[in-house]
């Protein structure tokens, strides 16, 4: 609602860590459809949902079969459903709202990625990534599951479409895990395979469609779709991240891909022997178009965990050497931007706010940092009447400035606004604009705020967790200023009478001022900083403002005269 | 005023019925200071007052539900969460305390001894930071979010769950009179003394926009509140003038006058339930309605027997609560015939 008068050169892309969240050790992160809420996986198994807005913990979503470190975490459709992996080889599926377990299942391997269906609203079809076999179809209800195919290969006339990546001696590694994700409507899932290649695969049918070859042919390590579903990262093992362009359409993405299917095969419906690898990727051509690469040609570094900004127009992309907390930022179109570099520990996971220009990396000791524009006050909005000048103008004077009557005229024109236009208080145009871009209906954007009692905090917070944890969180932020009892509610000022001042016995103005200018005035004693700015507005001002500036300068002086002896 | 014809214009739906009184409470011992219906569906009725309690009341009955004990000092202001199962109030102890509202006796088992009893209890976080009388309070929409402006020149944050104070923002010259949030949460804007209304993005602190009415020295600010579609920001001034202003460009466009306003930061706002109204208090003692478009005086509530500081409109209904200081104490309920 405020973006008609936020100055539109500011935003954008991050430059500073603006704020840190820290509860317990955090392993990876996601945030919902809207950017509210975040959640976090931690490695002793909880879960936790962080207020974005107050950058509070909301929610602790706490398994007591689950203490193993959670590998990722992942929101449904509309914010309602959490999936949660871990180490102990579960799959765990969260009701946000109620803060209950929906079901839990156990696999045979430890999924890296988990991810659900993104076209249901209450999903419990999932894509598993394990560490050494192929992608799984699970569904959470009833721990059935279907290895997806992660190669197409052609052996004389018969073609196989095989699930298990250690069948081919092409030089991968068995141990390679296997990226896949679901498209923007979870019709279809892309797998991304050790020859360097992405398979389009139906979720229901897990026919391969099409294959999309990626130059380089390394080991793809990511796949990601950009929030729009328009665009494609892959990060593959040859240390570039690639664009894509997707050119399926959202809806009906199979009937499209059947359709592309069926016209490559009438067109070749006389040759017997058509190799059938071919076939797949001519499909491909029809469903990505591979757009520019992203690298650092100097440092050559590997790279972690590619991702698009909220409004696909920047690329991110983070270090993944040991020992650097970097992220590059690139603009859609292939310029480097800006390379942020935070504290000297390596990134685990990275997201980009789904609205705002805002990044959260974790690091390697489980601290989530908030990076964020370097906001610059912008001193036009103290002012109405003043404009802020990218650079110096010359000013012309005016034909007619220093002519007195049509000036005055002019003026007066100036400021005649229609005092009877109906103006509209109640309806917005953007309101439709706001629920169907967030897709809206049901979306759980907030989770009720439950104030935590203010005396057995301390107890009651955090009975499970180690002692370590609460410090941690209590700490939790470099902008937490602390709620500091300043001895203020038993202060001088208080005593019925001024009450009676200040709100019965007709609170002029003036009276009403006063004993806020005398707590000002004990304040600013206090801090030693000048609270108040304008001289002009109080009487208080006038005194505090000259004295305190009196003692910088003389601070000034002193220690300049100091410098001059020595 | 030719203002007459615009406001038939406008009433292309029905012509104007008058409010009439219809209850009287007393429930405090001494000038009333806020009074709210709560949101979303007008359920509950809250009243503050420099006796340092609250009054929670149950908007058809108005018996008394429960009574807030724990201020020090008066409260000046008091604010609903979105879904009224909690209450801030601002103090001029300096402090703001969080209030639950779950589980108030029903209103014809209300036992009064019993609901002061629980009144302690009821209190759940007290937010200390303000170094002066804390004015003015309001969460957003969320109610993840609690804003509140003091005498010390601040606007501070609060994070509703912990209760941390997430910012502190400098943010007039002069008492901040009051705080609103825009219906997205987006924005806040924020009234002084100091003559001007400033916009603040509610996300970063930082201020977006300063609504001062040109060419004019400076008349302190006594109430702003954003609209019902947040385009734009009612603002009382201290020259018996309420203007709406233009939050694209900062410009007033309709201009209110006839009342009484030098002294109190009297409340306004913005009935919408039937017709487009703007309804405030006044300082010669009665309610003032006014035609949103046309700017004429409507009807003028006459009872109260002194300031009415505060106003308020039923969320559903066709109904104003008002509350008057001192000489008064009371606060009326008016309804507009069926």
């Amino acid at each position: 609602m405020n973006v008609p008068i936020i100055d539109p050169l500011q935003g954008d892309f991050p430059e500073i860590i603006e704020d840190f969240l820290q509860y317990g050790s955090m392993k990876c992160i996601a945030f919902n459809s809207c950017g509210t809420l975040l959640a976090a996986g931690c490695s002793d198994g909880n879960c936790i949902i962080w207020d974005f807005e107050t950058r509070g913990i909301s929610r602790k979503l706490r398994d007591s079969a689950t203490i193993s470190p959670i590998t990722s975490v992942c929101w449904s459709k509309h914010g309602h459903r959490l999936l949660v992996s871990a180490t102990d080889k579960s799959l765990t599926l969260w009701d946000v709202k109620k803060c209950e377990k929906i079901s839990r299942i156990t696999l045979q391997q430890t999924a890296l990625h988990a991810r659900l269906d993104p076209g249901a609203l209450e999903p419990t079809i999932c894509l598993a990534c394990p560490l050494s076999s192929a992608p799984l179809l699970v569904d959470i209800s009833n721990g059935s599951s279907t290895s997806l195919p992660v190669s197409v290969s052609q052996e004389g006339n018969n073609y196989t479409v095989a699930t298990n990546p250690r069948k081919f001696s092409d030089g991968s590694t068995p141990f390679t895990p296997t990226a896949a994700t679901f498209d923007w409507s979870g019709e279809v899932i892309c797998v991304g395979n050790s020859k360097g290649e992405i398979l389009i695969v139906g979720t229901k049918t897990s026919k391969v469609y099409a294959i999309i070859p990626v130059p380089g042919g390394a080991v793809i390590k990511d796949i990601v779709f950009s929030r729009s579903g328009l665009y494609v990262l892959t990060n593959s093992n040859d240390r570039v991240i690639r664009l894509f362009e997707n050119l399926l359409p959202h809806h009906n993405t199979i009937n499209e891909l059947e359709t592309i299917d069926s016209s490559n095969n009438n067109t070749n419906n006389n040759v017997e022997e058509y190799d059938i690898v071919d076939k797949l990727k001519t499909n491909g051509t029809k469903c990505m178009k591979y757009l520019r690469e992203f690298q650092d040609v100097v440092t050559k570094i590997q790279w972690k965990t590619p991702c698009f900004s909220g409004d696909d127009e920047w690329i991110l992309g983070a270090s993944a050497s040991k020992g650097e907390h970097k992220l590059y930022i690139w603009e859609r179109l292939g310029h480097l931007v800006k390379i942020l570099e935070g504290p000297k520990e390596a990134i685990i996971d990275l997201v980009w706010h789904p609205e705002r220009p805002i990044v959260v990396s974790v690091s390697v000791t489980g601290t989530a940092y908030v990076w964020a524009k370097d906001y610059v006050e912008n001193w036009s909005a103290f002012a109405p009447d003043f404009k802020e000048l990218e650079e110096n103008e010359e000013y012309i004077e005016k034909e007619d400035e220093f002519d007195i009557n049509p000036r005055e005229d002019e003026k007066e024109k100036e400021e005649v606004i229609d005092e009877d236009a109906e103006v509209d208080i109640d309806n917005s145009e953007d309101t439709s604009i706001l629920k169907a871009s967030n897709g809206s209906y049901g979306e759980l954007r907030y989770l009720a705020a439950v104030p935590s009692p203010e005396q057995s905090e301390q107890q009651d917070k955090y009975p499970a967790s180690p002692i370590k944890l609460e410090e941690s969180n209590n700490s939790a932020s470099p902008f937490d200023m602390d709620v500091v009892a300043n001895g203020h509610a038993s202060s001088p000022m208080e005593g019925s009478e001024f009450f009676f001042a200040e709100e019965d016995g007709g609170t002029s103005l003036k009276r009403k001022r006063k004993p806020s200018a005398k707590g000002m005035e004990m304040q600013a004693e206090k801090d030693k900083k000048p609270v108040i700015k304008n001289p002009k507005s109080s009487s208080l001002s006038k005194i505090s403002k000259p004295r305190t500036k009196y003692e910088f300068d003389s601070d000034q002086d002193d220690e300049f005269t100091d410098g001059f002896v020595f | 005023m030719g203002d007459a014809s615009s406001g038939a214009s406008a009433g292309a739906a029905p012509p104007y019925r008058p409010y009439r009184l219809v209850r009287t409470v007393s429930p405090h011992s001494r000038a009333v200071s806020c009074v709210k219906f709560s949101p979303p569906d007008g359920r509950l009725l809250a009243s503050a007052s420099l006796d340092k309690t609250i009054a929670v009341l149950c908007s058809s009955t108005l018996a008394t539900l429960a009574t807030l004990r724990g201020h020090s000092e008066g409260i000046s202001d008091i604010a609903f969460s979105s879904d009224a199962s909690y209450l801030a109030s601002a103090s001029d102890d300096c402090t703001v305390r969080l209030w639950v509202l779950k589980s108030l006796p029903s209103p014809p088992n209300s036992n009064s001894s019993k609901s002061r009893g629980s009144s302690e209890d009821r209190c759940v976080r007290t937010l200390r930071g303000h170094a002066s009388y804390v004015f003015c309070v309001n969460f957003n929409a969320q109610s993840n979010l609690l804003v509140s402006g003091s005498f010390d020149c601040t606007i501070r944050m609060w994070d509703v769950v912990s209760g941390r104070c997430i910012r502190d923002i400098k943010a007039h010259d002069a008492p901040v009179t009051a705080l609103h949030f825009v219906r997205d949460a987006s924005m806040i804007v924020s009234a002084s003394h100091d003559g001007s209304c400033k916009v603040w993005d509610a996300a970063t602190g930082l201020c977006l926009k300063t609504l001062i009415e040109p060419g004019k020295s400076p008349v302190a600010v006594s109430f702003a509140k954003f609209s019902p579609n947040g385009k734009f920001v009612l603002v009382a001034t201290l020259d018996d003038t309420l203007r709406l202003c233009n939050l694209a460009n900062g410009k007033s466009l309709k201009v209110y006058t006839g009342h009484m306003n030098r002294v109190y930061c009297i409340t306004s706002t913005f009935s919408v339930t039937n017709g487009k109204y703007i309804v405030s208090g006044s300082e010669d003692n009665c309610v003032y309605i006014w035609d949103l478009q046309g700017k004429n005086v409507l009807q003028k509530l006459e009872g109260h027997n002194d300031t009415v500081i505060s106003v308020s409109c039923h969320p559903t209904l066709n109904k104003i609560a008002s509350a008057g200081l001192n000489n008064d104490r009371t606060i009326k309920i008016w309804v507009q015939d069926a």
